[in-house]
This record gives C-alpha cells, sequence and structure tokens, in this order.
C-alpha cells in the first residue's frame, strides 16, 4: 500500500522532470526553427524580419498551440494550507506528510486574486520562467557582449552625446511617460476602469522607467549589415546600451522609494533616498565591474596566460562573471557592473590577451549573447498567450503607445538641439528622425516588466510591455529598410572612405563659439584621456609609454615593477622604428594642424581611415584625435612619442591604415636593424625610391583614384600622386 | 536480511525522485528564488497597511539575503576556479606535472572547505514542520497561507526522519551544496559531448574492438568483482559490529558500477603533454569515455532491479532479466537517440547553405546537440549517454559539412565548457568533504573499497587484454596493461552518480568512500603518472604522424609468435568483417548522403533509386565530380583495391613490409584530403595487413594527390 504510494509519487516525479525537459526542448526547437528561418532569409536578403521578430512569431506560434490545443490538466498545487502557527514565511519548509516529512522551498509570494487563475494549465504554468532567470542568466551575457563589442572607435568619439542621450535622455523619457500615462490612468479612473488608489503616480514612473530602455538591436542588425553611416550606428548603439543600464537602475530606485506617511505623496526625503540610492547603485556597479576588469587586465599582462588560450579564456570568463555575482552579492546591480566589466575588458584586457583568447572570447560572448537573445524574444511571443494573467487595458495601451512616442521625441529632438550647439559634427536631421524612429523596446523592457507581475498595476504593465515590443519590433524592425531609403541616410559606407563627410563638417565646426563649447565639454574628456594613455594603459596593458617616463621620479620603484617589459623600446627596437616614425610624423602633422582653424575633422578624418580592423592600441589616437584634437599639439611632442607604440603587431596595422606606405619599409627595415629613427623628410624620399621600385605592390593602396580633401593627408597626396605618375 | 520499510526506499528512492524545475535552469542553478526581492520591494511602495509592510520588509529582507548567499556561494566556487586557473598556468609554466588542474581545484575546494566548516558561525536555518495530514502524499508545490497571505513552496526533495535535526545545520553550509541533478544535467553533459566530439582519432576507430570490450565486458567485470567483494566487507563489517545501518547485495552492486566509471582525465592530460604512445592514449580515452556511459547505465539498471516477490533483496531471475533488459533498452535507446539527432544535424548542415553564417550554424550545433540531452531524458533514457553518442556522430558527419570556422567555433566552445565543468566539479568535489554533513566514515569499508578497486581493474585489464591480444595484430604490451592498470582513476561520473543519492546510510557510506578514492587516485596516481610512463618504458614524445615504431614493434611480437599468428589472423578477421561491411557502408552510403565527401551517391546505389540518390548527394560532389575526376577515380580505386587487398589477406599471411611506407603516405595525404582519407585511414586501420601486402600500389595515387 505504502509502497504504491510511493510509486505514485515517484512517477509524479519522473513527469515532473521530463516535463522539466520537454518545455526546454520546445524552446530549442523554436530556437532551431527560427535558426533555419533566419537563413533562409538571410540566404535571401530579406530584411524586413530580423532573427528576433522571427524568435517572436514562432514564441507566438508556440503559445498559441499551447493554449489551445493541450488538454488543460489540472495543478496539484490547489491546495491551500492554513498555517496560523506561523507569523511569516520561511526560506524552507518541512512538512510531514503521513510520516514522512518532505522539504519544501519557498518561491514567491501569490497575490490573492491570482490563486485562482493558478489552477489552471499544467503545461502553461510549466511553460512560464521564473523571471529572475532573465536576469540572471540570459541577460548578463547579452549585456556584456554589448558592452564587449562598444570598442569602437565612433564610440569614443561620440562619447558626450552619447551619455547625453543615456542618462539625460532616459530621465526626460522616464518622467514623460510617467506623467503622460499618469493623465491616462486618471481618465480611467473616470472612465470607471480602474480602481481609484490602485495606480499610483510611482506605479506610472515605474512604467515610464522600464519603458525607457530601448534596444534596438533590429536597427542595429540591418544597419551593420548595410554599413549604415558609423556616426549614426554608434549613436544608436551606445545609447541603448548605457539606456539599459540607467533604465535598470532607474527601476529599482523608483521601486524603493516609499515615504514615510502617505505612500504617494511626494516626500523630499523618500525623494532625495532614491536619488541618492541611484547614484549609489550605479556608482557602486560601475566600480565594481571595472575593478574586475582592471583585476583581470592586471592578471592577464603580467601572467603569461597567453601560453594557454584556454586558460585565458576560462579566466576572462569567470572573472567577468565575478563581476556580475559580486555586485549582487555587494546589493548592486549585477548587469550594469557586467556591462561596466565588459567596456573595461574590451579598453584594457583585450590587448594583453593573445590572438586566439581574443577570438575565442569575442565567439563564446558572440554565441552566447545570440542565444541569449532570441530565448527572450522567443519566450516573449510565448508569454503572449501561456502567461495566465494578462490584463488588456485598450485605454492604458493606447495611451502607453503614445507616451513612448512623444517621450522618445522629447528626448531626442531637444537633447540633439543642445548637442548640436556643441557638436562639431552636427546630428543632422535625417539622423534625428532616425533615432526617434529606433526607440524599439526590447529584451531589457520585458524583463525588468516581467520581474514583478504580483499586482494588478504590474500585470497591465506587463501586457503593454509585450505589445509594445511586438508593436515595435515589428513594424519598426521591418521598416527600417524603406526608412533608411526616405531619410536619405548614407548606406554603403566603407569604413575607408569616410572621408567624404568631411567637407561639410569642416564648414560646420568652422564656428568659433561652438568651438568653445566644444573644448570645454572635451576638456574633461581630453584630461581623462591623457591620464589613460599615460598612466592606465601603461599599467594595464603592454601598450602606452612606459611609466617610468610618465611617472615622477619618486615613484621609480613602482613604475619599473609595475611596466611590462614590452613597453621598454629596447627589444624590439627595429620594429618600433617604423612605428616611432610613423608616431613623429602623426605628431608633426597635429602640430601643423594646429595652426588651421578646422583641425579637429581632420583629426577625425585620420581615424577614419584607419579602419576599425586595426585591433586595439590605435585606440590611444582614437580617443585622443577624436575628443581632442587640440591636445595633442602640447603633449605629445615626437620625444614622448618614442616609446609610444612598442608592439608589434597593432603597430604595423596602424601604420597600415594610416600611412600606408609605410608597410614598404617593412622588409627594408629588417634588412638594417640599426637604423636611427629617420626623419620626415629621408623617410619621403626614401618612400619614394621604394615607390618606384616597388610600384607593383602599389596598386592595392594607391588611394589617388578616390578624392583626398583631407588637410592632414594633404601632404601626403603629392607623394602619392608622384607615385602615381612614377609608376604610370 | 528481512527487509524494513527504510529498506525499500534503499535502492535510492530518492536518487530518482528529480527535482522537477531543475532542468529549466540552463546554467545558474542557485540564482534563483530570489524572484521577490523586486517584487516585494515594489509592492511594498504601494503598500498600505503598516502590519504587512512590516511583515514584508522582514520577507524581503530574508529573500534579499538569501539571494546574496547564492551570489556569493557561487562566487566562492567562480574565484576558487580563477585560482585554480592561475596556479596552473603557473605550473604549466614551470613544467611541474605532478600535480593536474583537477587535483589542484580539489586542494583550493579542501581549503575553502575547511574554512566554511569551521571558520563561519553556525546560522540555523528557519524550519518549521508542519503536520499534514489531510493529504497522502507530496505535491509538487504547494500554496501556504500564512496569516492572510499566500505563499508558494516547491518540493525540494525529501528528507529520512532522522536527518530533520541535521538539516538545520550550518546556513552557508547549505548554500554551498549544490542539488546533485545539477551535475547530470548541466555540469556533465558539456564533458561528456567534448569527450565525444574529440574522439574523432584514427587510433580510436583501430582499436575499436578493444575498446568496446574493454569498456562494456570491462566494466561489468569490474562492477561484479567490485560488488562481491564489497559484499564481503559488509559481511565482515556485520560480523565486527561495525555496521549500524542495513547493507544489501544489490547496494554493494550499485557501488561497483558507479565505482567503475574511470576517469583518467589526469593521466590523458600528461600523455597529451608528452605525446605518448598514441595506442595507448586511445585505448584509455576511449575506454573510460565509454566506461562512463556504460557504468550510468548499469548503475541505473541496478536500481531498478526490484524483485517481485516479499523479499527484495534476494535473487530474483525475472527481476534481473528485467534489469538487464532495462540496460539494453536504456544503452540503445540513448544510442539511437544520440545518433538520430547527430545524423538530423548533419543532414541540415549538408543541405542548408548554412556555413556562410558561422555563428547561426554554431548556435543551431549546441542546440541540437543540446536538443538529443533532453530528448533522451524526456524519453525517459539517459541524457549524458545519448550526449556522448551524438558528440561522436557529430564528430564524424557533421563536422565535415561545418564551415572552417564553426569548426574552431564548436571545438572551442565545448573546450571552453568542458574545462570550466571539470574543474567545476573537482573543486566541488573538495569543497563537499567538508561541507556535505552527512559523512559515513569507514575504515573497513574504505580499506575494502580501496583493495576492491584494484582487484576489480586487474581482473578487468589483464584476462581481457589477454583475450584480446589472441585476436589482436597490435598486441597490447604488456607494460600498456600496466600503465591501463595503473590508469584506472576515478573522478566526475563516479562522483555525481554517488552524491546522486544520499538519501540512506548505505549511499552515505558509499559517497563517502568514493570521495577518498577518487582524491587518493587523483593525487597519487594522477601524480605518479609521469614516473609510472619511465619506469614501464613506455614511448614519449610520439608525433601523432609518424607511428609505424610501434606497428613494428608489435610486428615482431607476432613474427615471434609464430603459430600463434594464424589463429589470430582468423580471429581477426572475423571481427574485422564486421567493422569492414561497416566502413563500406559507411563510406558509400552514410557519407555521401550526410557529408559533403565520398563518392556521389547515384554511382554507389543501384540503379532504381537514382532520383532518391540524385535528390540526396550534394551538389558539390557533382561538381567536384567533374574537375576532379583524376581524385575521386583515385579514391574509388583504391576502395577496390582495399576490398580486393581483403579477400587477397586471407592467403598472404603476415606481410608486413609495406606498412610503413603505407602509413606514412597516407599522413602526407591527410592534410590535402580531410575526409574522404578519413575512410581509407580508417580501413587501413583496421586492414593493417591486408594493406601492408598491398602497400606499394595504394601509395602511388595517393602521392599523386598530395
Amino acid at each position: 500500500m505504502e509502497r504504491q504510494q510511493r510509486f505514485m509519487s515517484e512517477k509524479d516525479e519522473y513527469q515532473f522532470q521530463h516535463q522539466g525537459a520537454v518545455e526546454l526542448l520546445v524552446f530549442n526547437f523554436l530556437l532551431i526553427l527560427t535558426i533555419l528561418t533566419i537563413w533562409l532569409f538571410k540566404n535571401h536578403r530579406f530584411r524586413f524580419l530580423h532573427e528576433t521578430g522571427g524568435a517572436m512569431v514562432y514564441g507566438l506560434i508556440m503559445g498559441l498551440i499551447l493554449r489551445y490545443a493541450t488538454a488543460p490538466t489540472d495543478i496539484e498545487s490547489g491546495t491551500v494550507y492554513d498555517c496560523g502557527k506561523l507569523a511569516f514565511s520561511p526560506s524552507t519548509l518541512l512538512i510531514n506528510i503521513t510520516d514522512q516529512v518532505y522539504e519544501y522551498k519557498y518561491k514567491r509570494e501569490i497575490s490573492q486574486h491570482n490563486i485562482n487563475p493558478h489552477q489552471g494549465n499544467a503545461i502553461l504554468e510549466k511553460m512560464t520562467f521564473d523571471p529572475e532567470i532573465f536576469f540572471n542568466v540570459l541577460l548578463p551575457p547579452i549585456i556584456f557582449h554589448a558592452g564587449y563589442s562598444l570598442k569602437k572607435r565612433h564610440f569614443f568619439q561620440n562619447l558626450g552625446s552619447i551619455l547625453t542621450y543615456a542618462f539625460l535622455g532616459t530621465a526626460i523619457s522616464c518622467i514623460v511617460i510617467g506623467l503622460i500615462m499618469y493623465g491616462f490612468v486618471k481618465a480611467m479612473v473616470y472612465a470607471g476602469q480602474l480602481k481609484n488608489g490602485d495606480f499610483h503616480f510611482t506605479d506610472c514612473l515605474f512604467f515610464g522607467s522600464l519603458m525607457s530602455a530601448t534596444d534596438p538591436v533590429t536597427v542595429l542588425a540591418i544597419f551593420h549589415e548595410l554599413h549604415v553611416d558609423l556616426d549614426l550606428y554608434t549613436l544608436l548603439f551606445g545609447e541603448s546600451v548605457l539606456n539599459d543600464a540607467v533604465a535598470i537602475v532607474l527601476t529599482y530606485s523608483i521601486s524603493i522609494y516609499s515615504p514615510k506617511e502617505n505612500p504617494n505623496a511626494f516626500d523630499a526625503a523618500a525623494f532625495f533616498q532614491s536619488v541618492g540610492n541611484f547614484l549609489g547603485i550605479f556608482a557602486g556597479s560601475f566600480a565594481m565591474g571595472s575593478a574586475y576588469a582592471v583585476v583581470t587586465a592586471l592578471l592577464t599582462k603580467f601572467t603569461k596566460l597567453c601560453e594557454f588560450p584556454l586558460l585565458e579564456t576560462g579566466l576572462f570568463f569567470l572573472l567577468s562573471w565575478s563581476a556580475f555575482l559580486s555586485a549582487e552579492a555587494a546589493g548592486l546591480t549585477g548587469i550594469v557592473a557586467v556591462l561596466f566589466c565588459g567596456v573595461t575588458q574590451a579598453h584594457y584586457t583585450y590587448n594583453n590577451l593573445s590572438s586566439d583568447s581574443k577570438m575565442r572570447t569575442k565567439q563564446l560572448f558572440e554565441f552566447m549573447n545570440f542565444l541569449g537573445e532570441n530565448v527572450i524574444f522567443c519566450y516573449m511571443g510565448l508569454a503572449l498567450f501561456t502567461f495566465q494573467n494578462h490584463i488588456f487595458n485598450a485605454l492604458f495601451i493606447l495611451g502607453a503607445f503614445l507616451a513612448i512616442f512623444v517621450a522618445r521625441a522629447c528626448n531626442i529632438y531637444p537633447l540633439s538641439f543642445l548637442l548640436n550647439l556643441g557638436r562639431k559634427q552636427k546630428i543632422p536631421w535625417n539622423f534625428q528622425h532616425m533615432m526617434m524612429f529606433s526607440g524599439l523596446r526590447g529584451a531589457i523592457a520585458f524583463a525588468l516588466a516581467i520581474r514583478d507581475t504580483q499586482s494588478q498595476p504590474k500585470q497591465m504593465m506587463f501586457t503593454t510591455t509585450l505589445l509594445l515590443v511586438f508593436f515595435t519590433v515589428w513594424v519598426f524592425g521591418g521598416g527600417t529598410t524603406p526608412m533608411l531609403t526616405w531619410l536619405q541616410i548614407r548606406v554603403g559606407v566603407d569604413l575607408d572612405e569616410d572621408l567624404k563627410e568631411e567637407p561639410t563638417s569642416t564648414q560646420e565646426a568652422n564656428n568659433l563659439d561652438k568651438n568653445t563649447t566644444k573644448t570645454e565639454s572635451a576638456w574633461l574628456f581630453r584630461m581623462w584621456y591623457s591620464f589613460d594613455h599615460k598612466y592606465l594603459k601603461p599599467i594595464l596593458t603592454h601598450a602606452g609609454p612606459p611609466l617610468t617616463t610618465t611617472l615622477p621620479e619618486w615613484c621609480g620603484p613602482i613604475s619599473r615593477l609595475l611596466t611590462s617589459p614590452q613597453a621598454y623600446g629596447e627589444q624590439l627596437k627595429e620594429e618600433d622604428v617604423e612605428c616611432i616614425v610613423n608616431q613623429d610624423e602623426l605628431a608633426m602633422s597635429y602640430q601643423e594642424q594646429a595652426t588651421s582653424p578646422c583641425s579637429p575633422p581632420a583629426g577625425l578624418g585620420v581615424n577614419q581611415k584607419a579602419s576599425p580592423q586595426t585591433p586595439s592600441k590605435d585606440n590611444i589616437y582614437e580617443g585622443d584625435l577624436g575628443l581632442g584634437g587640440y591636445e595633442l599639439k602640447l603633449e605629445q611632442t615626437p620625444e614622448k612619442f618614442q616609446y609610444a607604440l612598442p608592439t608589434k603587431g597593432p603597430c604595423q596595422n596602424l601604420c597600415k591604415h594610416t600611412h600606408i606606405y609605410l608597410q614598404r619599409h617593412h622588409s627594408d627595415f629588417h634588412s638594417n636593424p640599426g637604423e636611427k629613427p629617420l626623419t620626415r623628410k629621408r623617410k619621403r624620399e626614401q618612400d619614394r625610391e621604394l615607390g618606384s621600385g616597388k610600384s607593383s605592390s602599389w596598386t592595392e593602396y594607391a588611394p589617388g583614384k578616390q578624392p583626398l580633401a583631407n588637410p592632414l593627408l594633404g601632404d601626403l597626396i603629392p607623394l602619392r600622386q608622384g607615385l602615381d605618375t612614377e609608376k604610370y | 536480511m528481512e527487509p524494513g520499510d527504510a529498506a525499500r526506499l534503499g535502492p535510492g528512492r530518492a536518487a530518482w525522485a528529480l527535482p522537477p524545475r531543475l532542468l529549466l535552469l540552463p546554467l545558474l542553478p542557485l540564482l534563483l528564488g530570489r524572484g521577490l526581492r523586486a517584487a516585494a520591494s515594489a509592492s511594498s511602495g504601494a503598500a498600505a497597511e503598516d502590519s504587512s509592510a512590516m511583515e514584508e520588509l522582514a520577507t524581503e529582507k530574508e529573500a534579499e539575503e538569501s539571494h546574496r548567499q547564492d551570489s556569493v556561494s557561487l562566487l566562492t566556487f567562480i574565484l576558487l576556479l580563477t585560482l585554480t586557473i592561475l596556479t596552473i598556468w603557473l605550473f604549466k609554466h614551470r613544467r611541474v606535472r605532478f600535480l593536474h588542474e583537477t587535483g589542484l581545484a580539489m586542494i583550493y575546494g579542501l581549503i575553502v572547505g575547511v574554512i566554511l566548516r569551521y571558520g563561519t558561525p553556525a546560522t540555523s536555518g528557519h524550519d518549521k514542520s508542519l503536520s499534514c495530514t489531510q493529504e497522502d502524499r507530496a505535491f509538487s508545490t504547494l500554496l501556504v497561507n500564512i496569516s492572510g497571505k499566500f505563499f508558494e513552496y516547491t518540493l525540494k526533495g525529501e528528507i529520512s526522519p532522522g536527518k530533520i535535526n541535521s538539516v538545520e545545520q550550518n546556513d552557508m553550509l547549505r548554500k554551498v551544496t549544490f542539488d546533485p541533478e545539477v551535475f547530470f544535467n548541466i555540469l556533465l553533459p558539456p564533458i561528456i559531448f567534448h569527450a565525444g566530439y574529440s574522439l574523432k582519432k584514427r587510433h580510436f576507430f583501430r582499436n575499436l574492438g578493444s575498446i568496446l570490450a574493454y569498456a562494456f565486458l570491462g566494466t561489468a567485470v569490474s562492477c561484479f568483482i567490485i560488488g562481491n567483494l564489497m559484499y564481503g566487507v559488509v559481511k565482515l563489517m556485520k560480523l565486527v559490529g561495525q555496521l549500524s545501518d542495513k547493507f544489501y547485495y544489490t547496494d554493494c552492486l550499485f557501488f561497483g558500477a558507479i565505482i567503475s566509471a574511470t576517469d583518467p582525465v589526469t593521466v590523458l592530460a600528461i600523455f597529451n603533454e608528452l605525446h605518448a604512445d598514441v595506442d595507448l592514449y586511445a585505448l584509455l580515452f576511449g575506454e573510460s569515455v565509454l566506461n562512463d556511459a556504460v557504468a550510468i547505465v548499469l548503475s541505473s539498471s541496478i536500481v531498478a532491479y526490484q524483485p517481485a516477490g516479499l523479499n527484495t533483496h534476494a535473487f530474483d531471475a525475472a527481476a534481473f532479466f528485467k534489469s538487464v533488459g532495462i540496460f539494453l533498452g536504456i544503452f540503445s535507446g540513448s544510442f539511437t537517440m544520440g545518433a538520430v539527432t547527430g545524423v538530423v544535424t548533419a543532414l541540415v548542415t549538408k543541405f542548408t547553405k548554412l556555413h556562410c553564417f558561422p555563428l547561426l550554424e554554431t548556435a543551431l550545433f549546441f542546440l541540437m546537440s543540446w536538443s538529443t540531452f533532453l530528448l533522451a531524458e524526456a524519453c525517459g533514457f539517459t541524457g549524458v549517454v545519448a550526449v556522448l553518442f551524438c558528440g561522436i556522430t557529430q564528430a564524424h558527419y557533421t563536422y565535415n559539412n561545418l564551415s572552417v570556422e564553426s569548426r574552431s567555433r564548436t571545438k572551442q566552445l565545448f573546450e571552453v565548457l568542458h574545462f570550466l565543468a571539470e574543474n567545476f566539479i573537482f573543486s566541488y568535489m573538495g569543497l563537499a568533504l567538508f561541507t556535505f554533513q552527512k559523512h559515513v566514515f569507514s575504515p573497513v569499508f574504505i580499506i575494502g573499497a580501496f583493495v576492491a578497486i584494484f582487484l576489480g581493474r586487474a581482473a578487468h585489464i589483464y584476462p581481457l587484454s589477454f583475450f584480446l591480444n589472441l585476436g589482436r595484430r597490435h598486441k597490447i604490451g604488456w607494460n600498456f596493461q600496466h600503465m591501463m592498470m595503473f590508469s584506472g582513476l576515478r573522478g566526475a561520473m563516479a562522483f555525481a552518480l554517488a552524491i546522486r543519492d544520499t538519501a540512506s546510510y548505505a549511499r552515505q557510506m558509499m559517497f563517502t568512500t568514493t570521495l577518498l578514492i577518487v582524491f587518493f587516485t587523483v593525487w597519487v596516481i594522477g601524480g605518479g603518472t609521469t614516473p609510472m610512463l619511465s619506469w614501464l618504458n613506455i614511448r614519449v614524445g610520439v608525433d601523432p604522424d609518424q607511428d609505424p615504431p610501434p606497428n613494428n614493434d608489435s610486428f615482431q611480437v607476432l613474427q615471434g609468435d609464430g603459430p600463434d599468428s594464424a589463429r589470430g589472423n582468423r580471429t581477426k578477421q572475423e571481427s574485422a568483417w564486421l567493422f569492414r561491411l561497416w566502413y563500406s557502408f559507411d563510406h558509400n552510403y552514410l557519407k555521401p548522403i550526410l557529408t559533403h565527401s565520398g563518392p556521389p551517391l547515384t554511382t554507389t546505389l543501384p540503379a532504381w533509386c537514382g532520383l532518391l540518390a540524385r535528390c540526396l548527394t550534394s551538389p558539390q560532389v557533382y561538381d567536384n565530380q567533374e574537375p576532379l575526376r583524376e581524385e575521386d577515380s583515385d579514391f574509388i580505386l583504391t576502395e577496390g583495391d582495399l576490398t580486393l587487398t581483403y579477400g587477397d589477406s586471407t592467403v598472404t599471411a603476415n606481410g608486413s613490409s609495406g606498412s610503413h611506407t603505407a602509413s606514412t603516405s597516407l599522413e602526407g595525404s591527410r592534410r590535402t584530403k580531410s575526409s574522404s582519407e578519413e575512410v581509407l585511414d580508417r580501413a587501413l586501420g583496421i586492414g593493417d595487413q591486408p594493406v601492408s601486402s598491398r602497400g606499394t600500389r595504394l601509395v602511388f595515387p595517393l602521392e599523386d594527390n598530395a
């Protein structure tokens, strides 16, 4: 008798476990289907449906099937036990059922009105994930990947604008959405659709903050594929990434806003506490993330771990994960920490990794990002039908649609106007429209909304968020390509021929008072970059000038200890030479530039000339050139650049991309290694000789075909043209 | 041997009572259950009543605390792994070989375990025991109404009544104790898949017969011998009076099964590093991989052994055969499942041009392989076994269809996963010695187990090697046998099987013993590998490309045996017949169907299924056919030769002259022909002798290609 009973229970559990496998299997199959469909689309160059959109469609279909085609089996948990003895809910519960003690683990609190629908369909219940999975498993790799791939020169060029959009923009958008929604809620109360007191202003703000997290992954994928203007791409990408971080922390601080007396009246103390919380959590997470990345950078720098790419990759992965866990353990936001960890890893650690590990880490996180993203979007589709507490409220949904458009407009247009006052490269109207258009909502908004679906307002918010995500991903995502053509945004921009943009921006940049605004805001960044270049880079990576030269005398031992042997020029003399020469040229040309009024765009020109494939170390220049075109002439004299680029690979890349002709010298230098750095003139002479000698190999680089309006490269043009003429 | 009530749940009732939601959590099983942080905090903003707000605050705090502890415990593991990686780098850098990374992970685990055990204050968990008489069975979820609020509880597990007190011990220790199913559902699959995926070595297929013999027969032999010895030990303990609870023969057999899973990862790493003899490597690696699969299925079928009568631990023929049936069923089912998904992946990658998008391809590959696991689990088979065979199939077919980038991606991905998971398990083992709270140390049992595993290993290796040597042309030398005997390390699989069920007294004793055995073997035997290698005169520094020397050695042995060789040959021929059939089938039909290589199906299939053949043959094969006519014809020709020479070889007894040139020339062509060459290779591997007799004929066309 007893045995049979146990048998039943065992069978039960077996079934249970198998259903666990079945659920995951369903997701796996959905993803496989998505992958195959996406392949088909990509193969035929259909761009109206991104993979995330496809995943949602499949999720919807599966949700429909599960909802209406499966027999609703009763869930077992119907019984409600009354425990008067317990004053609070313990984390574990031991229950004695006919002399057999079972251990139960606390799962969640269920609000009263959810108990009944709970008894519905067991399969639907099974297909519902614990929302914390999104925050702990699926989102971290996505966010980390975003941070890790942020390392684009253009990101640092546009850092100011991106930060403005991300912080100010999100705050504006949150408040605007919150206010509009509050208006709609009031209207709903008038219309009798909502009880008064259910939906507070904080709830509206909460909705606003979670709705502010944009996620234009669809748009970005299309941009990437079509090679849309890089500045636009960077603005959108950077904004969306930082946006997420801001929105998460903002949501959290709004949710803990708890005034003492009246929970919905304004309470200055509570408000400032929330603000303090926001700042504290944000700064803490930032510090935690970058601290871990710095540790990783130091570890990879001072150990020769690069001999074993597997170990290196493992270390990289584990430390990045630790950043997340430490932040969570410290009560901060793990996702934000992971984001900044990713950015810092890309900026420093990436340079220390072996090339094998670089590939591995990139691919690993790319893969995890892909899977995580598609799982989330797939789940979204599924959730529309399997989530059992939907509250569809037409008015609220309508209001939300209106609110996000208004808020996006309030975010983009005024901020762009303000930024344009200070920017040298204006954000043109078509870019602004495109940014306005790209206000898609995605994974973060969904994850934030699903995190709490206990109360009625939260459920309404969740439903609305889901619909908004669907609408924006399908409609906006699908409309990206037409929109691009309609707005006449350049596509097919080759990274090397960004120079076309130059003339227009040069004209705009001439305005003096704008320039001063720019320099003021650039001042901070200039400080940071010179600090980064002189101290952080040398400490954390093998690049940069040796610390012994940049640090003051009295901390000599430390600097010697921290400087990697590679940073001293001695060992790599021959390889260095080219780069040093190259550096001289760069620095000198900058000095020349300083006299001409339109120098910063010229600096940009140099940057854009260097293609993004140039791996890592040229980032120094990117940053420096991009943000503070001026400071170079002050600080980076040729002497200081002597050691600037000691390592071999990236250096060669730089040479290749900025001053292509230097490559021709490579073999030359190797043949006479003792040669001292050449002056620029000698160098050029040599070039001429060499070019004439090896004109055949020049053909692939010969840039004479494209118009070179760049003043910096101007002095190279005669040379090149000369070469060309010599060649013909 | 009177079975009591508690005894009925002896053979692992709770072991297979799996926590339901576990499969849902792909990576971070520990981080869950914090769902209420935001929930409670958000609702606190809207909370109206003061009293409930206080309560909620308490719950919220507790939940936050719990989540924080989860994070800390996971962080502990990750920092442990980080430390391990750094130390390992130091060791590798200095070429210290006496300690493998897994051994090191265990040491660090031990240290942290000691700290956690004795360095943290013992906080008690808030456990309340309720008595519910209105229900007669346990539900998976429970709704509890606590003063007007409803809370949902999920079933975690069953606790034997004696252990209720020990549950309320150290909270931190409980946090770092994982649900054992984590090992089976998350950590082991990538390890096993990686093993299968990297099995694609020529030498594996060359030694397939021996490996299968070691894996299946050997594991069974070792299981029974260990089981019987342990039964003797248990009887002894009963006499001495050291046994405080029941311990049945099935328990002994179960122990035999779990401890038969060898895992010589330490030894293999050293072999790999030192380039020890490839045949030995292949034998050990292949054995250990298949071994695991056999041991899992064996242990689960022993658990399933439930005699019908009253006496649940007496021998019952029906139940025994049922267990055997279960073993065969699960094994073949898992095998089929794995192979089928592998084949499906191969077909998908073949017929779509997915290789233009390596990311999609990698994702598909990963998902399909994971689906294998889930599918097998959902059908009641063993996921880990299915994943192993899926890995082998993927390596054999799908790998050839992947783009170059995807190949390296998949390899690296699974390498990383494997590395992390393995070190995680080993560091958990170290931790478990101190944090596991129900250890039962019984010196007699432990000593008995040590003796038993050595005897079991010996009784497994030496007789089987003797029998195999009768049939093998490359004899397994004595030093190889000693080395294999020596490499009987226990590792992750034995541990995972042992920890799966620690409900009963016998199981706890087994778990403790297994843990100690793993420690001992990994540290002592793993550390002694390098001395042992030099002591046994096993060649190291063998380039995998130049393996003729062992061939010659073994041929000398063979020639010395003289009269035996004819008989041996016949045995070989018989066993090789099956493989020959399989390989010609594989080469003629499977490879062309599943990959882009091989002869087009239109030539191999009979005429009447021409349409189907045309449909299944990839266009690339046709494309290749015209411009590469010569090469193709070469292969077809050589194939013909091969089959011809097979026929011939019965006549020529032993001609070892040409084998050297044949195999080296094959190596030479290996770079140019990735897949079709393997067929030849394998055919050569198995039928070394026939090829050697005709070696000269083979060499020339191949050299033309190279």
